[in-house]
């Protein structure tokens, strides 16, 4: 009798499920999805509730366009003058980060450009159509807000240009994944996968096989390939096709060039894998826009300015365009008509 | 009147026979038993795919059927009828969808929604 209760228990866990506890949840206004392989389901949730946990702060923290937030607080002091304020520990290493990244980028990543996704409309929770005013756009243009205006010392902050409105939208979900992972690690997990928005990090393995991850195609609901994501490497994606509004035919995408004010037009997609470093997921986050916004010749040029090295572009076109070392790790599912090595 | 049945100590051929029936049922259960959250959204009208939207993004859509406007909403990974206008309004009724081959159908406006999961050949999606 005992040998059958074994035999039971061995054949009911044969037929049961791998140990991958996922758990799905909305934080900064999009899709969480937590991957946590090889521990109990009780470890499992403990770790992702703390982690939900964390970005839920961070969401709240740093929301671009909810008045009572630790951003929307310094966004006002930095329109009412140059009197430093205090802010967080935290928000001051985020603000230094995001300014060296910014100068890298040539100011094409630029999150002090809030005022103009604002009055694009994209600092909503739904995308709808707005009425275009070019004249209030070229003058938020013309009022030139950098993240080189903001002056931190110690844990103070002001801005030499009372234009700069912090938006942190290409920035936190990033952020969050490069403290996801240290959380992770600190709790001893081994292998997990976490996806904000799109935006993923990854931690060991799935068993016995890299952790795998789909490339959402712009223009179809399907994938358009895989790729084995490495333990601490990152992959972001900019498109055009999660938020924007359509108007007269034409779409209107989140992505805004700080240049000229408007919508970028030229591309559908810019992916960005990363290698493992403390900043993975702040790069997978940032280093996409730069090149989303570039002139089609310009792109391989901001991809090196960033410290890119795998990338693939979707352009307007549908044409695909991808860096060698890309080539090597994408596993297309769609393979797309045209691919131009670059 | 004595019963011809008598409670015996089982046989060993008989706790295999509740065993295997157990086990069985079991492997059933978790590899019938749906309880996966959907990633997409299908819409039909008519006989025909009208659009699939992804669930991770709030959205309303209006869809003009045969005797009118149907809205449907997408919010938080779930999705519904708005309104409808149909007689009976059952579709409104049916009310969030969030699971994966979950359905609801207007059968007046000829508009139907199934959520679609991942039976996917990768971990997670980068979009």
């Amino acid at each position: 009798m005992r040998f059958l209760v074994l035999l039971f228990a061995l054949i009911l866990s044969a037929c049961g499920k791998e140990p991958l506890v996922q758990t799905k949840s909305y934080v900064f206004g999009t899709l969480v999805d937590i991957s946590i392989y090889g521990e109990t389901e009780d470890k499992a949730h403990e770790v992702t509730t703390h982690i939900l946990q964390d970005f839920q702060r961070l969401h709240h923290q740093y929301h671009a366009w909810q008045s009572d937030s630790e951003l929307s607080k310094l966004n006002q002091t930095f329109a009412n003058g140059k009197r430093p304020v205090e802010i967080s520990p935290e928000l001051a290493q985020m603000l230094m980060q995001a300014q060296v990244l910014s100068k890298k980028s040539q100011g094409l990543f630029n999150p002090a450009i809030g005022s103009l996704i604002g009055a694009w409309g994209f600092q909503r929770d739904e995308f709808t159509p707005i009425e275009i005013n070019d004249l209030a756009i070229q003058k938020l243009v013309q009022s030139n807000p950098q993240m080189s205006d903001i002056v931190i010392k110690g844990n103070t902050a002001f801005s030499k240009n009372p234009a700069v409105k912090l938006d942190l939208g290409g920035y936190a979900k990033g952020y969050a994944l490069d403290l996801a992972l240290v959380e992770l690690q600190k709790k001893g997990v081994k292998n997990a996968l976490v996806n904000i928005g799109g935006n993923i990090i990854a931690l060991g393995q799935h068993g016995d096989k890299p952790w795998r991850v789909g490339i959402q195609h712009p223009r179809q609901p399907k994938p358009m390939a895989t790729l084995d994501l490495p333990s601490g490497w990152a992959i972001g994606t900019s498109g055009d096709y999660q938020r924007y509004f359509e108007k007269d035919g034409k779409r209107y995408c989140h992505i805004i060039d700080p240049r000229s004010g408007y919508p970028a037009q030229s591309t559908q997609a810019v992916t960005v894998l990363i290698p493992a470093s403390p900043q993975a997921g702040v790069l997978s986050d940032v280093a996409s826009k730069p090149i989303f916004l570039s002139a089609p010749d310009q792109r391989a040029n901001a991809a090196k300015a960033m410290g890119v090295e795998h990338y693939l572009v979707v352009d307007a076109e549908g044409k695909v365009m991808l860096s060698a070392s890309m080539n090597q790790r994408v596993h297309w599912l769609a393979k797309p008509a045209t691919i131009v090595m670059q | 009147m004595a019963s011809a049945f008598r409670w015996s100590k089982p046989l060993l051929g008989d706790v295999l026979v509740i065993l295997v029936g157990l086990i069985f049922v079991t492997c059933l259960f978790k590899a019938l038993w749906h309880n996966e959250h959907a990633a997409k959204l299908q819409i039909r009208l008519g006989d025909k795919i009208y659009a699939t939207y992804s669930l991770d993004q709030n959205r309303n859509i209006d869809i003009q059927g045969p005797i009118g406007i149907t809205r449907i909403v997408i919010a938080n990974g779930k999705a519904r009828f708005a309104s409808s206008p149909c007689p009976n309004q059952y579709c409104v009724h049916q009310g969030w969808l969030s699971h994966k081959g979950q359905a609801a159908i207007c059968l007046p406006n000829q508009v139907s929604l199934e959520l679609l999961g991942g039976e996917k050949p990768f971990d997670s999606l980068n979009y």
